[in-house]
């Protein structure tokens, strides 16, 4: 009996070594894809349903060129070997990183000879901004880096860019022609730093079915929090044991949700006027418009009309897929997704961001989230001009509209929509123009262009435990924010100390 | 292991007796300085090895925890013992401390008690066993990152398979992932889960090993099953027993990957272990010096545990 044991025992080591190699590999894909969601903090390890089978069909429809049965697209070898060879580092997973990115730099390097770009994929926004940090140091650095949105104070304080300004002024570059209310973002000190590449803003989905059975008029989604409130209330549906069956709301706990609902109520996130009159010295989110977050939040979930689904935002969007709730809120980068998979089962509606009260609609609005490119001042000037090339190249109206219709995320150039392909799209998904309507109808303000601090993504994360706080029932409202903020504004002061910054 | 480059400098070199200086002694201080060296000679792979990995590291940690650094990572204030007074003042470390200990108290005894069992059944002497063993133990094969995966979609607050198991059963889901108070439970649960194949087949290769003798002449004496089991099999488990404690407790200490993959840490901290929060510290909000002085912490508490787990509990083991 003990021999055949030691058999068994020596090929289950070996199995575990086989499994384990195997194993270690697979998760690390789904965990650091980032998240659909643009602004995508990078804190969320979310495996999002979002565009695959529909990008696939785009391709084919918008760009017969791209070979739509090969997972990724592979790079053409450069026209000319005297080419200046970049790298371009990138946090797109899943399609959008596997097909349209390559797609673009094909199309890129096949347009001129001079200039060669590689894209590689280096994992979640964090990962790919703590690579550049250690690549810095030792001087592997790509050309081209596409960093998330509240990343820019911290790249413009470690003073590792060229700012895109010294292109667009020396070739006198129009830009009158590129989203203002996108431009406003990556302006610092009236200076563009880094060019948008994909933008999106959270609005509010809904499911016209569950409207249209609780006695709501499925075209008329709530624009105030107040109404919002009451409708998920009435949306909310329980079986005959008391037990809730639909509820009707649900947010996933995500700190850029706070951040956009403070935006839109014009709270600022930091003094300084957000950080974009001078250094941010002190969190300022926990004032009136914060609170009245926290509260709104917390008696909806307290009352039992929102359900809470953690962090991740995938999970929200599974549970309202599976028809357990009726409204959630999340990027416009994901809209295409839940049209693909909801195709004739579910008729899905959108709307703007709910705000505090009606006249808000009209001072306020939401922030621009997503990421931009950048071009690191310690490469050769050679390799920096053509990273300029490339992004030039890709901000055109052609590309944009096919980085539009690959991914979600909205073009940064009005023409865009102007192109065949941003005609047909529009025609085909008309709830795309509710995210338009909603970038379109912000007025550019501090609170509108968002906060600029150097500590963001240990911010957001800092919120989201304020929240889970209040969800738990723990405590008030009061004392999870004021933590939050207290927090924030340490994190702050020893980033500005550690800069010198003053 | 720390002892080994401490031990020969004692023996080699003890002091001189006062009566032995003078001219004749040369020759012993020579000696002992030959042998001094030929057993540095032998050590020194060791000694290298420990320095540029166990040393040197915990001097630049304890260096490290007296700076403010930049998000580069480069100490650029001066803060002396700053860092330790904010970390002793918030309550982040001692609710991690709390939280690491709780997590121990989840996950040890449990992981003893089922692996023992398990092993218990597996020793059983019945046809086709091994197939039971190789089911017992299968854990070992799974990867923490799978294992983590796997129980994440199990907990899933809206398509996870074990709430929609227990409501069948005419029960309330329970809100594993996304509530403060469920969390850390289900996190322990995989961990148990993980941890148990691995136990289970040191605990039945330590039962194996126990002298076959034993037990006939017990049979014979008039010994009933959990006669044997508590008078033999317990006391020769003994010593893998302590084995096992220790692993597991520092296992547990060290749990990273499932945090990583289901909570993050969350909801509200309830999951923020000391490790995991020092790699919070550490990469995502790039406090270093802070995350410094934690590991710190977490240094001199795993240096008392280890310190009295050998002069204590194993006092009372019993080794062959």
């Amino acid at each position: 009996m003990r021999k055949p044991f030691y058999v068994v025992l020596v090929s289950l080591v070996v199995l575990s070594m086989l499994l384990a190699a195997c194993g270690g590999a697979a998760p690390t894909t789904a965990v650091t894809q980032p998240t659909t969601p643009p602004s995508a903090g990078g804190a969320q390890p979310t495996t999002a349903p979002t565009a695959a089978p529909a990008a696939a069909e785009a391709t084919a429809t918008v760009k017969a060129a791209v070979p739509t049965a090969v997972p990724t697209a592979t790079i053409a070898p450069p026209k000319s070997e005297r080419a200046t060879k970049i790298e371009f580092w990138h946090s797109m997973a899943g399609d959008i990183g596997g097909k349209a990115i390559p797609q673009m730099a094909n199309d890129f390097n096949t347009s001129q000879d001079k200039c060669y770009v590689t894209p590689i994929y280096q994992g979640s926004y964090d990962d790919s901004l703590n690579k550049l940090k250690a690549g810095l140091q030792s001087n592997q650095t790509p050309a081209i880096v596409q960093v998330y949105d509240i990343g820019t104070r911290l790249l413009v304080d470690l003073g590792v860019a060229t700012p895109v300004q010294n292109y667009i002024d020396k070739e006198k570059y129009d830009i009158s022609d590129l989203e203002g209310n996108v431009l406003s973002y990556y302006t610092v000190d009236n200076k563009l730093y880094s060019m948008p590449f994909n933008t999106s803003t959270p609005i509010l989905y809904y499911n016209k079915d569950m409207f249209k059975a609780a006695g709501l008029d499925p075209e008329k989604p709530p624009r105030t929090f107040d109404e919002f409130a009451a409708d998920a209330a009435k949306l909310t549906q329980k079986d005959a044991s008391g037990k809730t069956t639909v509820y009707g709301a649900a947010f996933a706990i995500y700190g850029w949700f706070f951040e956009q609902f403070l935006a839109v109520s014009g709270g600022m996130y930091v003094d300084n006027n957000n950080g974009r009159d001078g250094f941010a010295t002190k969190a300022t989110f926990n004032g009136p418009e914060g609170l009245n977050i926290f509260q709104w939040w917390q008696k909806m979930v307290n009352d039992g009309v929102m359900a809470n689904y953690g962090r991740k935002t995938v999970d929200t969007r599974n549970a309202f897929l599976a028809g357990q709730t009726a409204m959630f809120i999340d990027s416009t980068a994901v809209l295409r997704g839940m049209m693909d998979s909801t195709k004739g089962k579910m008729d899905i509606g959108t709307a703007f961001l709910p705000r505090p009260t009606e006249d808000a609609y009209s001072k306020w609005g939401t922030i621009i989230g997503g990421g931009s490119l950048w071009i690191v001042n310690n490469r050769p000037t050679a390799e920096q001009d053509c990273a300029w090339e490339f992004i030039r190249f890709q901000s055109s109206p052609e590309e944009q509209a096919y980085w539009w219709t690959m991914s979600g995320y909205f073009p940064i150039r009005k023409s865009a929509y102007d192109t065949t392909v941003g005609k047909d799209w529009s025609a085909k998904y008309p709830q795309y123009t509710t995210a338009i309507d909603q970038l379109h109808q912000t007025p550019v303000n501090r609170v509108t262009q968002g906060a600029l601090i150097g500590v963001f993504p240990s911010a957001r994360a800092t919120i989201e435990t304020g929240i889970e706080e209040i969800l738990s029932g723990k405590s008030t409202p009061h004392f999870p924010l004021d933590n939050a903020a207290q927090t924030v504004t340490q994190a702050i002061q020893d980033y500005n100390a550690s800069m010198g910054l003053k | 292991m720390i002892q080994g480059p401490t031990q020969p400098t004692e023996s080699i070199s003890p002091p001189l007796p006062a009566i032995a200086r003078g001219r004749g002694l040369k020759g012993v201080q020579i000696r002992q300085i030959k042998s001094f060296t030929r057993a540095m000679l032998f050590l020194a792979p060791s000694l290298a090895i420990f320095i540029t990995f166990v040393f040197i590291p915990l001097v630049r940690t304890f260096w490290l925890s007296s700076y403010l650094t930049n998000p580069l990572g480069k100490p650029t204030v001066f803060t002396g013992l700053g860092q330790y007074q904010r970390m002793f003042s918030t309550p982040e470390l001692g609710n991690s401390l709390l939280r690491s200990v709780l997590f121990v108290l989840e996950t040890v005894p449990a992981t003893l008690l089922l692996a023992l069992i398990l092993a218990v059944l597996a020793n059983q002497r019945l046809k086709g066993i091994s197939i039971f063993r190789v089911v017992f133990s299968i854990t070992i094969a799974v990867s923490s990152a799978t294992a983590s995966l796997i129980f994440m979609y199990l907990y899933h607050p809206s398509i996870g398979s074990l709430n929609y198991f227990i409501e069948l059963l005419g029960g309330t889901a329970v809100p594993w992932l996304t509530s403060d108070k469920t969390a850390l439970t289900a996190i322990s649960m995989t961990t148990v889960w993980l941890q148990l194949g691995l136990n289970t087949v040191i605990l039945l290769a330590a039962m194996q090993g126990i002298p076959e003798e034993l037990y006939e002449s017990a049979m014979i004496d008039g010994a009933n099953g959990w006669n044997r089991f508590w008078g033999i099999t317990l006391p020769f488990l003994s010593s893998t027993f302590f084995f096992l404690v220790v692993v597991d407790m520092l296992a547990a200490f060290q749990t990273f990957t499932p945090i990583q993959i289901m909570t993050l840490g969350g909801p509200a901290d309830s999951t923020n272990l000391l490790v995991y929060s020092i790699y919070r510290q550490f990469y995502f909000n790039g406090n270093y010096g802070l995350a410094a002085a934690q590991s710190i912490v977490l240094f001199i508490i795993m240096l008392l545990l280890t310190i009295f787990q050998f002069v204590f509990v194993e006092r009372k083991v019993f080794y062959e």
